[in-house]
């Protein structure tokens, strides 16, 4: 590899980053090797031209563990979506006769019924598109309000910076369990709608503080200064110039964000403060635990536990993986 | 610095304030009856109206006061140690605290320094054996540490030691529930019941102190000033553990701090699963029967303590860090 030649600065604007990028010897091999359609050649026969997005594809999908931890997560999200169509009304369907019938014993109820008979992989399968669906919702939500605000924060500051800065004092100090039972309850009984408003409603600051540090350190940058020269307003520069350069550190919060959620739903609905029955959550299923245990049915304990934790650590893998591959200097 | 602290400590009270003002209105305007909840319904009205009264909702003759003046009230108690009344347990909500808190400090405090007696040495060995199978397996327990909510974990732990293991011919495990009722009387006995709950607390923390530790102890080692202390022939321990560390080891301090309202958070579930007798199982038992003033005041106290540890976790980093200027 001493012969690298010359090599071609990426075609997105990314000022800084790509050089960096290009010089990881193996990048460049792996680059050399892709004979895409539509990767155009440069003057001197090397490496085709990648944007920095498509180069962080790359670099994700050589990262096994990561990988792996995708198509487990697209394997239960593709479930949590298609299975409940066909099923129907399974997860609800109670059958008196059949209470507590053991996993594995049986292909009609493959993991066996929960204390009304009701097919547990039904359910479980329910309660994964609950806690996808708040986990997404909230996160769609952390990324307007935590997004919107700690970028104005961040490229105007003054008191809008202020505010945003002791809001999240405020958050930080206070058992966010708590507040989202209290907002929860305020708000007048327990709706899944109202759960994902009120965890997008003060889980935001992360982002957002987030968000305001980037804008701070970009807003001063040579790119900005160049593009008021020109002319840019700015609401042009913040959209199109400073956003695409702030977004790799908010995609990795935004994606370890849901594992977050789906655990914090999670504590919510083992309390009774989400989605009411005969609606299954993971967390719900988990509320009659003592009993379970005690009467050897631990496998109604045992498989939404499980679910919640394989699903939340996929997400955690997949938010690493996706951190090394938007920033390789920081492995 | 002293103007520091009058700044910061203004700012914590400010804060209290705000938090104080939002929860308070948060409980009020929740629908129901606030002494429906639990009670028993031949109870006198008179009863009624004088605990709706002391709980500064009306005057005298029954008569309810609007929110901004139940307010004024509420914060005038709270001046006097005073956080009302329980909806649930017919009792003072301050009562109810304090014979908790003790508890909670014990489990909390021995989370805590489990976490820390083992997260840090975890930490620092995967730093300065970067790489290496003890770093690689440090990582992905951390991984699963941070995977794991802190209640789910206490379930799994119930059901293999409280559960499986007793029922296995080797009789043997932990119990299933919190404190007996000889208390703190017998050490030996409440150790045998904190491990459960303490494990299933300090997990999160050890997985979240390592990776910071491990973090911090891999930026310092790359520090020209340990290539030259190397270079004039210092010892790798010496280098690693004097040097290395005390640089490394100070972020640890705001972590700690940072640590307190998790712990807090993962308690509320935590001493509710393990019948834990402390103010997170009081939090607990007051979110299912929505007993809101218990709550608020649960809130209150831990946003206290937060602001205090803060503070404190600040000043203490000055003093530690002397290139710190406040």
């Amino acid at each position: 590899m001493a012969q690298v030649p010359p090599l071609p600065i990426g075609p997105a604007g990314v000022p800084g980053a790509v050089p960096d990028q290009l010089s990881v010897e193996t990048t460049v091999q792996q680059e050399r090797d892709l004979t895409r359609p539509g990767a155009k050649a440069d003057e001197f026969g090397g490496a085709p031209e990648l944007g920095f997005w498509r180069l962080a594809v790359i670099r994700f999908l050589h990262h096994r563990v990561a990988t792996g931890a995708l198509i487990i997560l697209g394997i239960i999200v593709l479930s949590a979506i298609v299975v409940p169509i066909i099923t129907g009304d399974l997860y609800r369907v109670q059958d008196y006769r059949h209470p507590f019938k053991p996993p594995f014993q049986n292909l009609q109820h493959l993991l066996g019924t929960d204390d009304l008979g009701r097919d547990e992989l039904a359910r479980l399968l329910r309660g994964a598109r609950v806690s996808i669906m708040v986990g997404v919702l909230a996160v769609v939500g952390y990324l307007l309000i935590g997004g919107t605000l700690g970028a104005l924060a961040g490229y105007y500051g003054g008191w809008l910076d202020n505010a945003l800065m002791r809001f999240t004092d405020i958050i930080i100090s206070a058992p966010f369990l708590l507040v989202v039972i209290a907002v929860t309850a305020a708000t007048g009984g327990v709706r899944l709608t109202t759960v994902i408003i009120v965890i997008a409603a003060t889980g935001w600051y992360e982002i957002g503080r987030l968000m305001r540090a980037q804008f701070l350190v970009l807003r001063e940058q040579e790119f900005v200064q160049a593009a008021r020269a020109l002319g840019a307003s700015n609401a042009r520069i913040i959209v199109r110039h400073v956003l695409p350069n702030a977004l790799a550190p908010i995609i990795v919060s935004a994606t370890l964000g849901v594992s977050g959620i789906i655990l914090l739903e999670a504590a919510l609905g083992f309390l009774g403060y989400s989605i009411p029955p005969p609606e299954p959550s993971w967390g719900n299923m988990l509320q009659n635990f003592e009993q379970y245990l005690l009467d050897d049915q631990a496998y109604l304990v045992v498989f939404p536990a499980t679910a919640l934790v394989i699903t939340a650590l996929c997400i955690n893998l997949v938010g690493d993986g996706i951190r090394d591959a938007l920033d390789p200097r920081q492995r | 610095m002293t103007f520091y602290v009058i700044r910061r400590v203004a700012i914590g009270i400010f804060l209290l304030f705000v938090m104080s003002a939002m929860f308070f209105t948060l409980t009020r305007v929740t629908p129901g009856a606030p002494i429906s909840v639990g009670e028993n319904p031949r109870i006198h009205q008179s009863v009624i109206n004088l605990r709706l009264h002391r709980l500064g909702l009306t005057d005298e003759q029954g008569n309810s006061y609007p929110i901004p003046q139940q307010y004024v009230l509420y914060l005038g108690a709270l001046l006097h140690g005073d956080l009302g009344d329980s909806y649930v347990n017919n009792e003072k909500v301050t009562t109810l605290l304090l014979q908790r808190l003790p508890n909670s400090i014990l489990l909390l405090g021995a989370a805590l320094l489990v976490a820390l007696a083992i997260g840090i040495p975890l930490g620092i060995f995967a730093a300065t054996r970067q790489y290496s199978k003890l770093d690689i397996t440090t990582s992905l327990v951390s991984y699963i540490g941070v995977s794991i909510p802190s209640f789910v974990l206490g379930i799994y732990l119930l059901l293999i030691f409280g559960v499986i293991l007793k029922q296995s011919p080797l009789h043997w495990g932990f119990p299933l529930f919190g404190m007996h009722t000889g208390g703190v009387d017998d050490p030996i006995d409440l150790l045998y019941h904190m491990v459960l709950p303490v494990t299933s607390l300090a997990i999160l923390q050890i997985a979240i102190f390592s990776r910071f530790m491990r973090a911090s102890m891999l930026e310092v080692l790359h520090q020209d000033y340990i290539r030259t202390a190397r270079a004039k022939g210092l010892s790798i321990e010496k280098v690693n553990y004097k040097h290395a560390l005390r640089n490394a080891i100070l972020p640890i301090i705001t972590l700690v701090a940072i640590a307190i309202p998790q712990i807090v958070n993962g308690a509320i579930i935590t001493e509710g699963i393990f019948s834990w007798p402390g103010t997170g199982q009081l939090a607990f038992q007051a979110v299912v029967t929505r007993d809101y003033p218990v709550i608020l005041g649960v809130v209150m106290l831990v946003a206290a303590g937060t602001v205090l540890f803060n503070l404190i976790a600040d000043l203490t980093y000055a003093i530690a860090d002397p290139r710190i200027r406040y």
